[in-house]
């Protein structure tokens, strides 16, 4: 497109809506509403990358960065065309790489022009080129609600939607960029005088993701989802729910020869999901909730994954699974006039429960605030396989704010977004109790948590010693390895896991001026993995490696000929630093050498204040002290991911504004992230030396000491020191 | 958890329960029956998942002045939830507490505020407003500025914080802003309406009633705005007996025109404490 021709189309577009307006206005100035809103970021960050406006994002040539200013415009139209049909839509720019620097999104790269390619749009830097860069704007959220008064029937709405209507363990509210991404019909009744509801929905599964593998296949126009839902509400003390839904992802039948009868399709992925909800009332002491789902998921393995090796990335396991999930939650509501209530909760997500559209984000489907999301990724500073040059943090040292979301699916999605929201984490696998107490009297609030966890995904060789360890219908994502729970991954090939979490949170507002928020917080995580707890896994045969000369590599089979020595070989004979020989890592011969233990401690304080009528402002310190052991070098954060065993102390300084001005909402928040990571690898191997190639590769000191891994990796043995600042403001306004 | 943790919790407790001891205590006291979340007797949620049953089913209402300070607190039939991360402890509910603190017919406001479609009568004409919103107290007073005429806006007060914990929502004022008289002989309503972060242009952060429920809309009403925006209210002597579920109905009684514009709008009481 030649220069200023989007421009050109933008004015076109906004004149017409103008006309459009100002005749509706003419006619019936409620015929058609236009309003809107405009969204400008400002990110500053000392790790200095700028390839989109977003600290976060996994999404393959997107770009990530913790610097740039950006604005979006999104403009909303609503028009009731009559008493029975009401249309609604948006325009909204997209936003991503719409940098300021951009100087208004023209000149650039030309990737179609570029020979060889030179790789992806990143930082605005295609220009006009990229519509992630170009001030493009693109018709979203089209949606005609008709409610057309019949009886039997409340309402039809055909077009986005966020199905958020449903379950977040079936159908879950869906969202991408937007909170509309998601097209589909929807369907609501009611019956019996309104103590009855029903949802019928069909959803557009959206290729992007809703299928094994990240998309839908080929033949995506036939892919939906099914949706069922009631609600009975018999009286204001008792709720009953039911929920079903058919996910069916389909494909060309590619030997149907005889094409005169059409074409046949046949299923690559099929997801079914029925579940059922009571929830009770007694007392307005008194709640009580229940919920059950069953689970059913088949892929077809010649056109999804047919299974995955150690690292595998899909929102779906692999093969044919039937699991079921379970919740009930109890509330006691001030029971004894004090000012003291109690929550508690039991649950157990299956370890092979499948629902392709749960909730995968801003929905919590446990009481529990989870792990802290100030530790998000393996490595010390948040780094995905970190043991390879190349891989810098994800999220930045101090990884997101505050705790974390859970979402009942692997499908976890935290993408496009900033440090300064929430993350969402998954608890396939999670089984156990949460018991929060929370009292109040007055300006003074506490509140706590106990939460045990057990897991339904502690096995052995995946559960199934018939397989090798490098097949599995296990997605792992990034595997669960370092101080927190690397957010999308519930799966391992040995784990034997326990965690216990307590929190504590206080909070005490001081009538002094506009009153003082004086707030506290202490948070322990306790938690075991023995992994692998049977020696008869053990890669090699006792005494393999002697010592004082090379291993012996005679294998140990678990079943046939399957053995975990394909995948934890064994270490070479070589001499190390100061010229001592020995074993290049430990080699695996004890089953304690991939015990986890960690002892996490993070305690927090900070005071907020009202500092005029317009402005609150908070400032706030947390500390993060994690003892880690995470298996040694005989396991190596599975040969991928740099080893977090050791000590880790972490310190966030948080400094956050809000300001309101007539239409505008402005807010900001600046973080200084400190600490250090001085690693605990254990013994039987020898360091070695970083020479100058794994010195510029791997940011480490040349002579500093080290290892190097199955895979090449480089693990530093050296004590690490983390500085980060990172400040984002926005400013939002409605009109 | 070790013993001595435990003890440091248990301290904090005892401490926290101490600093909350009475001063001296003017108060007034109103319980509102369950299941009338319904307004006129025909409103029904919005369809999403976040609007939980009893979210919006007034309980209880209190409101004490204590020195300088005045507490308010409203109590709903459903545990608090904070789906939208509002930071506040509760996200969907919004909470007008009209007050007519000086009793003389006339004398007050008999509008309601934008959003809300309804009428005062004369006889509990409102004198302070109290608005409890999840929203900062900023942008409450932004729309304040933006959608309500200058008389009534010296008449709202806007806690600088408001709480939700358990089923009850609660903010502390400057007892200075309700003005003088004593909070036991005052008559109070409270509506409940749900918090609307892009409302309407001229609603206050209200949320719409549909004759349809939608997604985020109340059903059960007119498409029009002749039909009160209250969910529930106090009604009769606000005691919580059942027969005050038939009054609420008949004081929300409205009647709307074919275009949806209001040929009788609901007109509000004010319930006082029954000696």
């Amino acid at each position: 497109m030649k220069d200023g021709r989007m421009a050109v189309v933008l004015l076109v577009a906004l004149g017409v809506l103008a006309i459009m307006a100002a005749t509706a206005g003419a006619a019936d100035d409620s015929i058609l509403k236009i309003t809107g809103t405009t969204y400008t970021k400002w990110l500053y960050g000392t790790h200095r990358n700028d390839g989109s406006v977003y600290t976060f994002t996994t999404v393959p040539g997107e770009g990530y960065g913790d610097n740039g200013q950006g604005s979006e415009i999104e403009l909303l139209l609503q028009a009731r065309v009559s008493k029975q049909v009401e249309v609604r839509g948006r325009i909204h720019s997209r936003f991503n790489q719409n940098q300021w620097t951009n100087f208004g999104g023209f000149g650039g790269r030309n990737p179609a022009l570029e020979d060889p390619p030179a790789g992806d749009c990143v930082g605005g830097d295609c220009g006009e080129w990229d519509p992630r860069s170009n001030q493009y704007i693109k018709l979203r959220g089209v949606v005609v609600t008709l409610t057309p008064g019949y009886s039997w029937i409340n309402s039809a709405t055909i077009g986005a939607n966020d199905f958020g209507m449903f379950d977040p363990f079936a159908i879950g509210k869906i969202r991408y960029i937007d909170r509309d991404n998601a097209s589909g019909l929807l369907f609501q009744g009611s019956a019996f005088d309104r103590k009855m509801y029903w949802d019928a929905t069909r959803i557009s599964l959206p290729r992007l993701w809703a299928g094994p593998n990240f998309n839908t296949g080929s033949f995506t126009g036939g892919d939906a989802a099914y949706g069922l839902q009631f609600k009975m509400v018999p009286s204001d003390k008792i709720e009953f729910g039911a929920i079903y839904e058919h996910v069916s992802d389909i494909e060309v039948q590619s030997n149907d020869t005889n094409l005169d009868d059409g074409t046949d399709v046949r299923s690559r992925f099929q997801n079914q999901v029925v579940g059922g909800k009571f929830s009770a009332h007694p007392d307005p002491k008194i709640d009580f909730s229940a919920a059950a789902y069953s689970s059913y998921a088949k892929s077809a393995p010649d056109l999804a994954p047919a299974s995955f090796g150690m690292v595998g990335f899909s929102p779906v396991i692999a093969g044919r699974h039937i699991d079921a999930t379970y919740k009930g939650d109890l509330s006691l509501n001030d029971p004894f006039d004090a000012g003291l209530s109690f929550q508690v909760q039991g649950f157990d997500i299956g370890a092979n429960y499948v629902s392709m559209l749960a909730a995968r984000r801003e929905s919590d489907v446990l009481l529990t605030e989870g792990y802290d999301a100030s530790f998000a990724f393996p490595g010390p500073n948040n780094a995905a396989f970190g043991v390879f040059g190349g891989n810098p943090s994800r999220i930045g040292y101090g990884g997101w704010d505050g705790t974390s979301h859970q979402v009942a699916t692997i499908n976890v999605d935290n993408e496009f977004t900033d440090f300064d929201e929430s993350r969402a984490e998954t608890v396939i696998g999670w089984r156990g109790v949460t018991i929060a107490p929370q009292f109040g009297k007055a300006n003074f609030d506490l509140s706590g948590e106990f939460t045990y966890i057990d897991y339904s995904t502690n096995w052995q060789a995946w559960g199934d010693d018939t397989r090798s360890i490098t097949d599995t219908d296990y997605p792992t994502h990034e595997l669960d390895t370092g101080v927190g729970h690397n957010w999308r991954s519930a799966y391992a090939p040995f784990q034997e896991k326990k965690t216990t979490i307590g929190v504590v949170n206080a909070k005490y507002t001081i009538e002094s001026g506009k009153g003082v928020d004086v707030f506290a917080k202490v948070k322990v995580i306790d938690e075991t993995d023995e992994r692998m707890n049977d020696a008869r896994y053990l890669p090699y045969v006792p005494g393999d490696c002697p010592g004082g000369v090379d291993c012996g590599d005679v294998a140990s089979n678990y079943y046939g000929t399957n053995t975990t020595s394909s995948y934890f070989t064994n270490p070479s004979y070589i001499t190390g630093a100061g010229g001592v020989d020995g074993y290049q890592w430990k080699p695996f011969d004890d089953i304690a050498d991939d015990d986890r233990d960690l002892s996490y401690k993070m305690f927090g304080l900070g005071a907020g204040y009202q500092l005029t009528n317009d402005f609150y402002g908070s400032l706030n310190g947390e500390y993060y002290n994690a003892d880690l052991v995470d298996g040694n070098t005989a396991l190596q954060a599975y040969n991928l991911h740099e080893m977090a065993s050791g000590k880790h102390k972490k310190m966030k300084l948080i400094g956050r504004g809000k300001y309101v001005l007539g239409g505008a909402e402005i807010g900001v928040e600046y973080q200084a992230n400190f600490g250090t990571f001085e690693p605990d690898f254990g013994t039987g191997f020898v360091p070695q030396v970083a020479d100058a190639g794994i010195a510029s590769s791997h940011n480490v000191p040349v002579g500093s000491l080290g290892f190097s891994g199955r895979y090449g990796g480089w693990n530093s043995l050296e004590k690490r020191v983390f500085q980060e600042q990172r400040l984002k403001a926005f400013m939002k306004v409605q009109f | 958890m070790t013993r001595k943790r435990w003890a440091t919790i248990a301290t904090a407790i005892l401490a926290g329960a101490l600093l909350a001891a009475p001063v001296v205590a003017q108060e007034a006291s109103f319980k509102d029956p369950t299941g009338d979340d319904n307004g006129p007797g025909s409103y029904t949620y919005p369809t999403d998942a976040v609007y939980k049953a009893g979210s919006f089913d007034l309980t209880g209402f209190r409101i004490k002045e204590r020195g300088k300070k005045a507490d308010v607190a409203v109590d709903v039939n459903s545990t608090l939830e904070d789906p939208w991360k509002m930071g506040n402890g509760f996200s969907v509910q919004m909470i007008f507490v009209f007050i007519d603190t000086d009793g003389k017919e006339g004398n007050g406001f008999t509008d309601g505020l934008p959003g809300l479609n309804v009428k005062f009568a004369p006889a509990g004409a409102w004198d302070k407003c109290i608005i409890l919103s999840p929203q900062p107290q900023g942008r409450v007073r932004s729309e304040i500025e933006a959608k309500v005429s200058a008389d009534m806006r010296k008449a709202i007060i806007v806690p600088v914080k408001v709480k939700g914990a358990g089923r009850t929502l609660s903010a502390t004022i400057d007892a200075a802003d309700l003005g003088e008289g004593d909070p036991s002989t005052w008559g109070y309503q409270v509506l409940m309406q749900s918090n609307e972060g892009f409302p309407d242009k001229t609603d206050l952060l209200t949320r719409k009633v549909n004759e349809y429920e939608g997604q985020h809309r109340f059903g059960g009403g007119n498409d029009g705005d002749c039909d009160p925006h209250v969910v529930d209210c106090l009604a009769g002597d606000g005691l919580g007996d059942k027969a005050e579920i038939e009054a609420q109905h008949a004081m929300l009684a409205h009647e709307c025109n074919d275009d949806g514009t209001s040929k009788k709008m609901a007109e509000l009481t004010m319930a006082h404490v029954k000696k």
